[in-house]
């Protein structure tokens, strides 16, 4: 099958994203980490929009930091005069965001998503003033980089401002009319934005323009943000490498991240993995399911390095694992399912420990380690040992440390098993994100409706054998994937023999 | 300058008796108790005046050495702050020059300067009575004492650079086991001596050691020019003042043109061992085994065993009437043996959290290294208290060498072996959590422990022979026991780290099938 097509690899995002959009005021509840979803839905954000003018508390909340930043350097008293032009401004600014996003992600523009907005630029033009026009351009040039090193200096942990404005545009409409309460407050966003790489990246919006009223809403939600922009800009180490993984990744896209010929695993007598073959491109989300036993996590351990195949070789990245372990490995960040780890060490000790282990500086680590606690919700808890945690804690806290050292593979085994809906909805936004910005993460589960709605390919594993892989899309055909799941594990067999369970004894 | 740092001191010395009541009192109480322990000293060290000369020197040598030392051990094992930290003269603009001359002279008005000045004057007094020319004695108690300013400065200067920000209880705990490796022998040393009137030959020698080392050569000055052999001493007396003062300059000006990194101080933050060792695979693996070999049961009984049984393997011996001086000597290399073989299954005991070694590709030399951190740590304290009270109990200590070279050989060897061991040939253990004793169903090992065993004994059994011809009167094949035996050892160590770290890289798999077996 092929997924390494990467357009074809792209729709199942927007869906995603629109259903999402819908869920969102539950995940935002951390406040942190959530913002995030808006950037790697942004390119559905037209297709979002219905949704959006349909649940106006909950996301009308979530996009008014966005929009906040956009209006604020450009004057609130000016724009506070026009007239509430809803209508235009969001297309504007889709227009905007559009452009912006095509600018950063040339590989895989989503079709969908990209006809509409298309529409949107053209109908600004119409409406809009001509003068606007240029201006509008200027500002996405100078946004470039600016959104670039912020997005870097983002990736490890924060709440992206950089691409945010795409997913917003539309969102926007309904608060317009109500926050014009908030007013006063208007001007002091943007004092405080300034300092904040923001600006630049704002300015696109800031063409929609006659909509003076984002500005208003704007502020309502500011402060929470404004943190945020604090702490990304004392994260500075996890800014270097980012952008090279960036270039790099989109160089080699042709070089599957994960590939798999024809591997075998026995363990005495039993056949655990059987001849799969697997290739798994990068910048993917991609499942592995199967029934109990069927050689999931000998297959992903043999990936992560820690089983050694009995026949066949496994390239990671176009490395050969068997021949170049160190350098493999050094691309995969491992989350292994039923091992244990050194529990006797507090948090932040095993997360210095990962690190150092990977070989990064002291300082690098515990500055990356702050990061992550503080994205995985851990903080308050790296002074205990590992021991006291909760099952789920410990599977935080192994997930970050498999991050630690920015892999470009994510290997994880049952990353969801055991973790409350909060941090996994919170997790599930970091490797998105991560995938988002090149990443490839494979992970089992047996959570079908997570694979569905999260991964953009899938190999179903049944008694060691790849019996179906593909897109999701392509697996499940007509079916939902649990349904073709089951049938592919060899359906529901009729359950006799228990009859004496429904004559009760006592 | 000179004048002003001068003032300075004397505030701070006078104001050490200002403050609340308590306070005060406790420090007026304690110059009280100094100076009458000063003059306590000098009333012995003047009744020495009609002791015969050997004595006289044996004291003024091994005191004046004990002093010098503890100038410098102590800044480094954590005393106060020193409050003419040159840093904090940083910002008057001084010249390096001028500030390393003029914070050095406010340094001799301290109370612990102060207090040696006047022994000093005794000392002189006590040279004097012994027909040493008074020149001669000035000359050796100025070289003494600026010995030690100088010294003093300079630990403290290098502690307030390089360890202010790593203090922790653990790298305390670290100087100290390093202080016991020291002071421990040495009591020993001297508590087994036998005086009975004169001075016993092992400390004539020893002193004759020390009158030639940088810390005893300047308070040797007047009675080694008595016998006619002050070149020597005299040389090393003004070198080491030489080389201080240059050490003390190079300093303040290192810590007058670089800034401190604040962030440092926040990087060892709640890391405890891991802020210790440094930040290289192999130092997180030895900060991480440190952890668990002081926290986890499963480790801690073994340590505990091994000093235990070594003692009590005496007994049989003595009950069957081997003679004591002879069975003595059993614990100390009893003890090398088993320590050294200690970590001969680590890897089991990491159960399944040995996937992080695996997975992060860390190298196998690395990781065999990191892992023997703990049992050397653990171990090289123990040997340095064992050893010598094993010769102590002996008798004779010329069998020193030999026995250090045995043990070393026993030791370093076992570890070789052990890391060639757990990853070749790992057996199931307790595992993580479970009770120390708790073994597991399936043990096996017995091989991996035997041929440890075996090979650790036969590699050294060249010390072994050499100490054997020592016990049977030959006083050079000690040395030959020393060299060759730790020559042996760190052979065995080099090869058994390298080839069992070759080994890790190449069998990750199949460590990881073993420890998930179990």
């Amino acid at each position: 099958m092929d997924i390494t097509d990467s357009s074809s690899a792209a729709p199942p995002l927007p869906g995603i994203s629109a259903a999402e959009a819908a869920e969102n005021p539950s995940s935002a509840l951390p406040a942190p980490a959530t913002p995030r979803a808006p950037r790697k839905t942004a390119p559905r954000s037209a297709s979002a929009r219905t949704s959006g003018s349909s649940k106006p508390s909950g996301s009308a909340k979530k996009s008014a930091p966005r929009t906040a930043k956009a209006p604020a350097p450009a004057g609130a008293e000016d724009a506070a005069a026009q007239p509430v032009t809803a209508p235009p401004k969001p297309r504007v600014s889709a227009a905007a965001v559009a452009a912006a996003y095509r600018d950063e992600a040339p590989a895989a523009p989503p079709a969908v998503p990209d006809t509409e907005v298309e529409q949107a630029a053209d109908a600004p033009a119409a409406e809009a003033p001509a003068a606007e026009a240029p201006a509008e351009d200027a500002p996405v040039a100078k946004a470039r980089p600016a959104a670039k090193k912020k997005s870097a200096a983002r990736k490890s942990a924060k709440p992206p401002k950089p691409e945010p404005e795409a997913a917003e545009p539309e969102v926007v409409e309904p608060e317009v009319v109500e926050p014009a309460v908030v007013e006063p407050e208007a001007v002091e966003p943007a004092i405080v934005e300034p300092e904040s790489v923001e600006p630049a990246i704002v300015e696109p919006v800031i063409v929609e323009p006659e909509a003076g009223e984002p500005v208003t809403t704007a502020d309502a939600v500011i402060p929470s943000e404004t943190p945020d922009d604090a702490d990304a800009q004392t994260d500075p180490d996890s800014s270097a490498p980012a952008p090279t993984v960036l270039s790099e990744v989109a160089a080699d896209t042709d070089v599957p991240a994960v590939r798999l010929r024809g591997v075998a695993k026995s363990f005495g007598e039993t056949r655990a993995v059987d001849a799969i073959d697997l290739s798994i491109p990068a910048g993917t989300f991609y499942g592995v399911v199967g029934p109990n036993g069927a050689g999931k996590t000998t297959t992903l351990s043999m990936i992560a390095g820690l089983l050694r195949p009995d026949r066949g070789t496994i390239e990671i990245a176009g490395i050969d694992l068997a021949a170049e372990p160190a350098r493999a490995k050094r691309m995969m960040g491992i989350l292994p399912d039923r091992l244990r780890t050194f529990d006797r060490l507090t948090g932040r000790q095993l997360l210095h420990y990962y690190g150092v282990l990977r070989g990064l500086a002291p300082a690098v680590v515990e500055s990356r380690a702050a990061d992550l606690a503080r994205a995985f919700d851990l903080a308050g808890d790296l002074g205990r040992t590992v021991a006291d945690y909760s099952a789920g804690m410990t599977k935080k806290v192994m997930l970050a440390g498999a991050m630690i050292h920015s892999p470009r593979v994510l290997v994880l085994d049952e990353p969801f098993e055991a973790v409350d809906p909060v941090s996994s909805a919170i997790i599930l936004d970091i490797l998105k994100a991560y995938v988002a910005h090149g990443g490839t993460v494979i992970l089992s589960s047996h959570g079908m409706e997570l694979v569905e709605r999260v991964c953009s390919g899938v190999a179903v594993v049944v008694a060691g054998q790849v019996l179906a892989e593909g897109t999701v899309d392509e697996v499940r055909g007509e079916l939902t994937l649990e349904q073709r799941f089951i049938e592919l594990a060899g359906g529901l067999s009729d359950v006799e023999g228990l009859e004496w369970l429904h004559t009760f004894s006592g | 300058m000179a004048a002003h740092v001068l003032r300075l001191r004397f505030a701070l010395l006078v104001g050490a008796l200002r403050g609340d009541a308590r306070q005060v009192t406790r420090s007026v109480a304690a110059v009280a108790a100094l100076l009458l322990g000063l003059a306590v000293v000098v009333w012995a060290l003047l009744r020495l005046r009609d002791a015969p000369d050997e004595v006289a020197q044996t004291v003024t040598i091994v005191g004046g050495a004990g002093i010098t030392v503890g100038f410098f051990v102590t800044p480094l094992l954590g005393g106060p702050e020193d409050p003419l930290d040159p840093r904090r003269f940083a910002v008057f603009g001084v010249s390096p020059a001028a500030l390393a001359g003029s914070v050095l002279l406010a340094s001799v008005v301290s109370v612990p300067v102060l207090s040696l000045i006047v022994l000093g004057v005794a000392l002189v007094a006590l040279s004097g009575a012994h027909g040493s020319a008074p020149a001669v004695g000035v000359v050796s108690v100025v070289l003494g004492i600026l010995t030690c300013v100088l010294g003093g400065k300079v630990a403290a200067a290098l502690a307030a650079r390089v360890l202010r920000h790593r203090r922790s209880r653990e790298l305390t705990g670290l100087l100290l086991v390093g202080l016991l490796v020291v002071v421990v022998p040495v009591v020993v040393f001297l508590a087994s001596l036998q005086w009975r009137g004169r001075v016993p030959s092992q400390l004539t020698a020893a002193v004759d050691i020390l009158a030639v080392t940088p810390v005893g050569a300047a308070w040797a000055l007047p009675w080694r020019a008595l016998e006619g052999t002050a070149l020597v001493p005299s040389l090393v007396a003004v070198g080491t003042v030489l080389v201080l003062a240059a050490t003390w300059w190079v300093l303040v000006r290192w810590l007058l043109t670089t800034t401190e990194r604040p962030l440092s101080s926040r990087a060892q933050r709640g890391l405890g061992w891991f802020a210790v060792t440094p930040g290289t695979p192999s130092g997180a693996i030895a900060a991480r085994s440190l952890i668990y070999w002081l926290r986890d049961p499963r480790y801690i009984v073994n340590f505990l065993v091994v000093p235990i049984s070594a003692i009590l393997t005496m007994v049989p011996l003595v009950v069957v009437g081997v003679p004591l001086s002879l069975a003595a000597l059993l614990p100390a290399p009893f003890i090398a043996l088993f320590f050294g073989w200690l970590a001969h299954n680590d890897l089991a005991y990491d159960s399944t959290a040995l996937w992080m070694h695996v997975a992060s590709a860390v190298r196998g030399a690395a990781d065999r290294l990191g892992r023997l951190v703990p049992v050397t740590l653990i171990a090289v304290p123990l040997l340095a208290i064992a050893i010598p009270v094993t010769v102590g109990m002996h008798g004779r200590w010329a069998l020193l060498p030999a026995m250090v070279g045995v043990c070393g050989s026993l030791f370093l060897s076992g570890l070789g072996f052990s890391s060639l061991s757990s990853v070749l040939a790992p057996y199931p253990a307790s595992r993580p959590g479970d009770g120390p004793f708790q073994q597991p169903q399936r043990t096996g090992g017995a091989l991996a422990q035997a041929v440890v065993l075996v090979g650790t004994l036969l590699v050294s059994a060249p010390a072994l022979w050499w100490a054997w011809l020592t016990l049977a009167g030959d006083d050079e094949a000690a040395w030959m026991a020393l060299w060759g035996g730790l020559a042996i050892g760190v052979a065995v160590l080099t090869a058994g780290i390298l080839l069992g770290g070759w080994f890790f890289e190449r069998r990750g798999g199949r460590l990881m099938e073993f420890v998930e077996s179990v």
